[in-house]
């Protein structure tokens, strides 16, 4: 059988196609021929290879992965469907070395560990040692004597933040050029479920390392992960256990612990808190190190979970995977961001199991769940809005790109969008499915994707990153007209004398201005390009000659569920407007621009935001 | 002249009548038909007591943690003074409006709405076993249940239970991401940072291409549905709040321009193009009131912004004659630690005054003024439960009976509503 042919034929769940080609929205019909999509809830009975279909791989690449070409897809579709799902989830064997590792701008200076809590902090130290962060301040009677260590302070701020931005883009790029997809979509996972930021960490060393571990461990052992997690150093400083001291036990840690990455709320007491955190003081870090600090570790015996003893953290971490509780938490959240929201208690129960026999190893628990007929049932396909990264990504995947623009800026339009990598809002990372969408967002979603089909030129663009914000663009200003420092970084509003204040041993304004050009020295530019695709080569190459079958072209490339006819229609007729014909002529410029403006449209649907 | 029912009565009759036959397309689930929320768009078209159409509730948020008691200062309390040597407001310094609290010297605005009986103070405002984390705190401000699962919001969960089926913009929240408070089941709120933000760019030709998509067809996939109903409520309200705003003009003073007084009067301009919001929610950006360090000149500013936007929306309602319809409550996520640390500033505490703003607010103290001697190792022991508060706002003043459900508990209002 012809592959395009098994396209047409089975189009689960609920695409029908009419004599004229025409993509038909019929409920009615769904699970009628073909597809059991209604059948299929809550099932986690394999699908067999007669089920398999194009469309089944394209949620399979949708869901598992980060989207792709319709090459890819179909590439997948002709594989049989026990290798197609053990090529997403065993990737250790596809060669992922063209990827390159993170370029390191270098700005951690001997003697900027540890670094300081605040400017006021690097000031005491300043003042007590007479050097903070590796800095000397100057000698007694110079004007501003502790300028230099204000002014190092604010470029360890600066540099951490433009770096871990860079950080992401190197991360944003990853997750497009990846052959991987699943292992990237499973760092994504998580980094939402073991949330750390750099607005908290600011220390972008340890962000990647973090990473890094995610990364290492993404489908591997859920244990292996969790005892990680629980050494790395971004997550101890995150969740405050530096203070988490024998005879002041400080909870944050042990209570993250229990509520948001192991058993969720309800499942255990305050005293259980208090209990696992007495067991975790003295876990600290040494800047990227993990250090247990014996002096301050409480040895004394816990009573946890209805255990006693003189646990440690790892014997905490064990307690806390013996309860069916975790493995049921922890696997209905994957299920939830791969499939639905759910599951049903008997879903729920039969994954939990597969993750606590496999002793928390996550394959087979990934692969049940993408071989299942629920995966592939109605309530999941084309269900799923698709988060700010995963919209992004996917996009330029779909358009066959193998390297991330970057105009428009990945992490201003992710911002907007209300998902910054590194950047997630609190510790309980993003809340994701409806929430993603507001108005406002909404709106941002599909103005991101103009910016994208319609790039800004690299010379208007420039580099965002070097634009300083307004106050310091005002201090660069007057000091560039050869004003004094004090006059320099006057407050405009209503005489505040808080400045002028602290102006004999050192100026905070200045030394945020100095801070920002202390790291535009150091952190490397980021080149400037934007997507290089051409979409009339792309759609002719699809075999399209009509305004018809371009559009059909676009609409089974980027969207998971069909439009409705009328929809498809004024596409059609917006198309051939655009030309001024039925047939794609010969005009490769008119015909780039008026695809681009049509594929505009397409990703500005309701649709476009389902995946 | 009441303008307010010549023009905006039929609207609003017109629009729970759509409501009420099912104009949100992508809410026509089982859901939506809950009792409660019928019987209200019922009670709402009859103009059955009960609920109050009219009335809009705004809160504002002062992120980051204020210090409730260099804000609300007890100038005769001795304590105050010996453990704030260096940033306590000096008795001299205080504007006094009882026998024993005073108000910063900032807070002018404040004093005028005191003075005229449209302020209220609710002192010692917590709950039971405070965190002193902003994560945890906001979380338990923002979904009204501390220390529990909750994932919606408490002004969410108020606007699923009270607004109509399918109102449109039951809730705007002013802010770049929408805040957890918000966060309800039935109706998305209208979030926006800046009105141009409600935009959509490209050419004249792809704009009406998208504007045609039919986003009143019926789907069976109920996420299409929620996007198509949020396209709807885009494309209505982006036009209809940046008319809005470029329309409006106002001659009252907000005070210093940004921040808050711009929110304000974002929130002012919706008000007076008659948007059917029932609550509107505003917040500082950052952790703006997070004065760990010399914290006498930001926090001073802080207050003298919030209290002279405050005041001069007020006014700014009185002027468009809605100031009986709108009241105000003001909340932070905690107060700050009882003694000044190191640096002139101070550290995460616990509980902290709340205020509520309008002419139908009887003006006054309400709730115990925490000690400041019997502490819990340092931090102020609540004396008012917070969801009292909301049950204030949601119960007296919106006129929703059933708190209950909506803040989990039993929560006694104030009767700070006259």
């Amino acid at each position: 059988m012809q592959s395009s042919d098994r396209y047409w034929r089975v189009c689960a769940p609920v695409i029908r196609t009419s004599l004229a080609g025409t993509l038909l929205w019929i409920p009615a019909l769904a699970g009628s021929e073909g597809s059991q999509a209604t059948n299929w809830i809550d099932d986690l009975t394999p699908i067999t290879q007669a089920d398999w279909s194009y469309d089944l791989a394209g949620h399979l690449l949708e869901r598992a992965g980060l989207g792709g070409t319709p090459q890819e897809v179909q590439a997948l579709a002709e594989m049989p469907v026990a290798a197609a799902i053990g090529h997403v989830v065993n990737y250790e064997g596809i060669d992922a070395s063209t990827l390159e590792d993170f370029d390191e701008s270098g700005l951690w200076d001997p003697g900027m560990d540890p670094f300081p809590p605040s400017r006021a902090e690097a000031v005491r130290i300043a003042r007590a040692e007479g050097q903070a962060m590796g800095v000397d301040v100057l000698p007694q009677g110079s004007t501003r004597r502790l300028q230099p260590v204000v002014d190092k302070f604010f470029y360890g701020l600066r540099a951490n933040a433009l770096e871990t931005r860079r950080l992401a883009l190197w991360w944003a790029g990853r997750m497009v050029a990846t052959p991987r997809p699943l292992e990237e979509k499973m760092t994504l996972f998580w980094h939402g479920h073991f949330a750390t930021s750099e607005a908290k960490v600011r220390d972008y060393r340890k962000l990647l390392l973090q990473n890094r571990t995610l990364r290492e461990h993404a489908t591997g052992n859920f244990r292996d992960l969790l005892m990680a997690v629980m050494r790395d150093p971004a997550m101890l400083v995150y969740l405050d256990n530096g203070q988490n001291i024998k005879d002041h036990p400080n909870e944050n840690f042990g209570r993250e612990l229990l509520e948001l990455f192991t058993m969720g709320v309800g499942n255990y007491t305050e005293r259980d808190i208090r209990e696992a955190s007495r067991a975790f003081t003295g876990w600290t870090n040494d800047a990227v190190e993990f250090r247990f600090d014996r002096d301050k570790h409480d040895d004394g015996t816990k009573e946890f979970l209805g255990q006693r003893g003189a646990f440690n953290g790892d014997d905490i971490i064990d307690i806390i995977l013996a309860q069916p509780v975790t493995a049921e938490f922890v696997s209905s959240k994957l299920y939830r961001f791969f499939v639905r929201e759910g599951p049903a208690p008997t879903t729920k129960a039969r994954l939990a199991r597969v993750l606590r026999e496999a002793d928390y190893e996550l394959k087979p628990l990934l692969r049940a769940i993408f071989l299942s007929r629920d995966f592939y049932s109605a309530p999941s396909v084309a269900t799923q809005i698709k988060s700010p990264v995963q919209l992004l990504v996917s996009t330029y995947r779909k358009l066959g790109l193998s390297e991330a623009p970057t105009i428009p800026d990945f992490n201003a339009q992710t911002r907007r969008l209300g998902q910054a990598l590194l950047y997630p809002p609190n510790v309980a990372g993003w809340s994701g499915g409806r929430t993603w969408i507001t108005p406002a967002t909404l709106l941002e979603r599909g103005n991101s994707m103009r910016d994208v089909l319609f790039p800004q030129d690299s010379e208007s663009f420039g580099h965002p990153e070097r634009r300083l914000p307004g106050i310091y663009a005002r201090v660069a200003q007057r000091l560039a007209q050869g004003m004094n420092i004090t006059n320099a970084t006057r407050s405009g509003d209503s005489g505040s004398s808080m400045l002028a204040d602290a102006d004999e041993e050192y100026n905070t304004r200045y030394g945020g201005y100095r801070g920002y050009v202390l790291a535009y020295e150091r952190v490397k530019l980021v080149p400037r390009h934007s997507a290089g695709f051409e979409l009339a080569a792309i759609v002719r190459e699809s075999g399209a000659a009509t305004a018809s079958e371009a559009v059909d072209h676009l609409v089974k490339r980027f969207l998971r569920t069909p439009l409705a006819a009328a929809d498809r229609q004024q596409l059609v007729d917006l198309l051939t407007e655009q030309i001024g014909s039925q047939a794609l002529g010969d005009d490769r410029a008119e015909l780039e621009v008026a695809l681009r403006s049509v594929l505009y449209v397409v990703l500005c649907s309701p649709e476009y935001q389902v995946g | 002249m009441n303008l307010r029912h010549l023009s905006k009565e039929p609207r609003r009759r017109d629009f729970l009548r759509q409501g009420l036959n099912g104009l949100g397309v992508g809410l026509s689930l089982p859901a939506l038909l809950r009792t409660t929320s019928d019987a209200l768009a019922a009670d709402t078209l009859e103009g059955k007591p009960g609920s109050n159409p009219e009335r809009i509730l705004v809160v504002v948020e002062l992120t980051g943690g204020n210090d409730g008691l260099n804000t609300v200062v007890p100038y005769r309390n001795d304590e105050y003074y010996r453990v704030r040597p260096r940033i306590g407001i000096r008795k001299k310094d205080a504007i006094a409006v009882n026998d024993e609290a005073g108000f910063h010297p900032s807070l002018v605005g404040f004093e005028r709405l005191y003075k005229d009986g449209n302020l209220a103070v609710v002192e010692g405002c917590g709950y039971p076993d405070p965190s002193l984390s902003h994560f945890s705190s906001m979380s338990f401000w923002h979904t009204g249940v501390p220390n529990g699962g909750e994932t919606l919001g408490w002004v969410g969960r108020f606007a699923d239970a009270y607004s109509a089926p399918g109102t449109r913009n039951a809730i705007v929240n002013i802010g770049s991401s929408q805040s957890l408070a918000v966060r309800g089941k039935l109706h998305p709120p209208l979030v926006f940072a800046e009105p141009a933000q409600l935009r959509r760019i490209g050419s004249d030709t792809e704009k009406r291409s998208i504007a045609a998509f039919d986003l009143n067809a019926e789907s069976q996939n109920p996420t299409l549905a929620f996007l198509r109903s949020v396209a709807r409520n885009a494309a209505d309200s982006g036009a209809l709040v940046r008319d809005a705003w470029s329309s409006y003009r106002t001659p009252v003073d907000y005070g210093i321009a940004g921040g808050l007084s711009s929110d304000l009067r974002k929130v002012a301009a919706l008000i007076a193009a008659g948007l059917p919001t029932q609550v509107y929610y505003v917040a500082y950006r950052g952790n703006s009131f997070d004065t760990h360090v010399h914290q006498a000149d930001l926090h001073s500013r802080l207050l003298m912004y919030t209290a002279d936007a405050i005041r001069g929306f007020m006014l700014d309602m009185g002027r468009i004659g809605r100031s009986a319809d709108v009241s105000m409550m003001v909340f932070t996520e905690f107060g700050r630690r009882i003694e000044e640390n190191a640096s002139e500033g101070t550290d995460h505490g616990t509980a902290g005054p709340m205020f509520l703003v309008g002419e139908s607010v009887k003006g006054g103290f309400y709730g115990a003024t925490p000690s400041l001697t019997d502490t819990d190792a340092g931090n102020l022991k609540m004396t008012t439960d917070f969801r009292r508060v909301y049950a204030t706002m949601i119960g007296e003043w919106m006129g929703h009976a059933d708190t209950r459900s909506i803040l989990k508990g039993e929560f006694e209002p104030l009767g700070a509503f006259a």
